[in-house]
């Protein structure tokens, strides 16, 4: 990872120097992960391309002000997360936001749990899981989908996450632990035919 | 050290992801040999896991799209979503932008009209034909007016007396036609 680490650091200061090609290099090594992490804002093409876009372009104009304290990445994401919420916002599809209810953590959906859920058949076609799963994620809390996506795809280590976020470990830890406890339920209501062992109260 | 179910509990999905130290990793993977819930826990996180990694999708990059955002970002471009002014500090290549021009004229016209209304503010002061607004001098200096010697009348004792409202025949300045 250190030599990552020092070519970023080369292009950043390469960039701030005034050198475009050093900052079309860094765009080049950060867009594929960046539209990865925007598709789960958005599934329209042209959104998630103005989304990031917009994401690069801000990281320009704060380059000045990125400071080495966490990785370039890190602070890439963040840009990167508040730009597609902002557009979400303005889009007027804000974002669902969860209620940190405690009452909820660890609880089911009121009528019914499930006591586990069945992994994705085999025979399922890839494209239907990703559908599933894209359907269940858009279910969920923004602030869960939000940890689940960094973890799951983006595979962020927790001190990086709560960095990223401005968060604790714990929290990232709460978070996280609540997501997976969301997807399992949304999973269930959304496509009851993957819950295990449904029990009533 | 003996975990039970209550202090494993918090550590499933950290032990799940791996970031656990050895130092907890270890009593949990114990507890877990003899727990059965904390096993279906730590599984049902594995099949959410095997669902969203069977999401997991290229995705395509525009063609030229990293050139093209180099080339906005140092034109100056403020974006579709955020308008904002150039990063303090650093070069940006590329024709300027109009807009600091436009602005800096409007302040300058703003400015000279501003200055031409008080000039006209100053000369539009009612003027006749004999007065005239530019021209105050009469204000402060008294006009060159004769007064004439009291009448004197001789007294029938012979001693001179001015006569009556003779004072009144003084030209009062504020009165003198000019």
């Amino acid at each position: 990872m250190q030599p990552a680490v020092t070519e970023d650091t080369t292009l950043v200061e390469e960039t701030l120097g005034g050198n475009q090609l050093s900052f079309q290099l860094l765009v080049e090594r950060y867009q594929s992960r960046v539209f990865g992490l925007v598709r789960h804002y958005t599934r329209n093409g042209v959104e998630m391309e103005d989304i990031v876009q917009d994401t690069f372009i801000k990281v320009y104009r704060k380059l000045d002000t990125f400071q080495h304290q966490s990785s370039f990445s890190t602070w890439l994401y963040r840009i990167a997360i508040n730009t597609a919420l902002d557009f979400l916002k303005r889009a007027g599809r804000n974002p669902v936001r969860a209620v940190e209810d405690p009452e909820i953590v660890g609880t089911p959906g009121a009528g019914g749990s499930a006591r586990s859920i069945a992994a994705p058949d085999s025979n399922l076609e890839r494209e239907e899981v990703a559908r599933i799963t894209h359907e269940v994620l858009d279910e969920i809390p923004e602030i869960f989908r939000t940890v689940l996506v960094l973890r799951e795809f983006e595979e962020m280590a927790y001190q990086d996450m709560a960095d990223l976020l401005g968060i604790s470990i714990g929290t990232v830890e709460s978070r996280l632990f609540r997501a997976r406890a969301r997807f399992k339920d949304a999973l269930v209501r959304l496509h009851p035919e993957y819950a295990v062992g449904i029990s009533t109260r | 050290m003996k975990f039970t179910c209550e202090t494993v509990q918090p550590l499933l999905c950290s032990y799940l992801d791996g970031e656990l130290s050895e130092a907890q990793a270890r009593p949990t993977r114990a507890h877990l040999l003899d727990c059965l819930a904390c096993r279906e826990t730590v599984q049902e996180g594995k099949v959410i896991r095997r669902w969203l990694a069977g999401a997991r999708e290229d995705v395509e990059v525009p063609r030229g799209f990293s050139a093209r955002v180099a080339r906005r970002a140092f034109a100056g471009d403020p974006g579709l979503l955020v308008p904002a002014s150039p990063p303090i500090g650093l070069r940006v290549a590329g024709p300027p932008s109009l807009l600091p021009f436009i602005l800096k004229l409007s302040a300058l016209a703003a400015a000279v009209l501003f200055f031409f209304s008080l000039l006209i503010q100053r000369t539009s002061l009612p003027a006749g034909d004999d007065l005239q607004a530019s021209d105050r001098s009469w204000m402060f200096e008294p006009a060159a007016v004769e007064v004439p010697a009291p009448a004197l009348e001789e007294d029938v004792l012979g001693t001179a007396e001015e006569v009556p409202g003779a004072e009144e025949s003084v030209e009062d300045p504020e009165s003198t036609d000019r």
